[in-house]
């Protein structure tokens, strides 16, 4: 398997497990490699859009789905708790998981609760909606705004 | 990327803020979107749809239009 390949499945199937982003040296450790090694594999995923990267160049702030750092969009599935960058994202985590989960997450207006039931074939009825602001076009020019 | 409870309220909240109004996405369309760029996120062989296919697979769900093409040059908001 390709090394990149490698470290991408390390990180993500960490992020899966436990619901945090791994460390540079973590992931180095697992696959028996010089970290530095790992660190330019972590440039090269990030340019291919799979991690967006911390100014430090090592710490993970998305793993899309997943989020590195706490959000507002909340997910517990057997027990983890994860966090989302996005309401795309929030439905993102269970369909990667591929088992039911819970997100909790609010209006962004009325801040009112979101509590929504998800299960192996998708949520449960709901009436709620998305909006996304920027056009796909758009979206990657500020990834984090977006 | 956020959650509303009603499209008053996403009109609320654009309008709060000078943000232009854009398509509401239902929750069973924003499952096949997250269905489609994340079941295999956890495998090697995931990747991320290309743009060139991105448009299709807006389309496939009933999204249509340049706000859901991510190789449009322009786009004019007035959707």
């Amino acid at each position: 398997m390709d090394f990149d390949i490698q470290v991408k499945v390390a990180i993500y199937r960490a992020l899966a497990a436990t619901g945090q982003a791994p460390r540079a040296d973590e992931i180095a450790d697992q696959l028996v490699v010089p970290p530095p090694d790992v660190k330019k594999a972590y440039a090269r995923l990030a340019q291919r859009r799979l991690l967006v990267l911390e100014p430090d160049g090592v710490s993970i702030r998305m793993a899309p789905p997943f989020s590195g750092v706490p959000t507002q969009h909340r997910i517990q599935s057997a027990g983890v708790q994860y966090y989302a960058n996005c309401a795309w994202d929030a439905l993102g985590i269970p369909a990667a998981l591929g088992r039911p989960a819970e997100v909790i997450s609010r209006c962004e207006q009325s801040h009112e609760p979101l509590e929504l039931a998800v299960g192996v074939a998708g949520p449960e009825a709901s009436s709620w909606l998305f909006h996304c602001g920027v056009p796909a076009a758009q979206w990657w020019q500020d990834i984090v705004f977006t | 990327m956020l959650f509303f409870r009603s499209e008053e309220l996403i009109d609320a909240w654009c309008g709060s803020r000078a943000i232009p109004r854009r398509p509401t996405v239902r929750m069973d369309q924003l499952w096949q979107l997250a269905v489609t760029w994340y079941a295999t996120r956890l495998e090697p062989e995931s990747r991320r749809p290309a743009p060139t296919e991105m448009r299709r697979i807006f389309e496939g769900i009933g999204l249509e239009g340049d706000f859901w093409d991510p190789q449009a040059d322009t786009f004019s908001g007035e959707q």
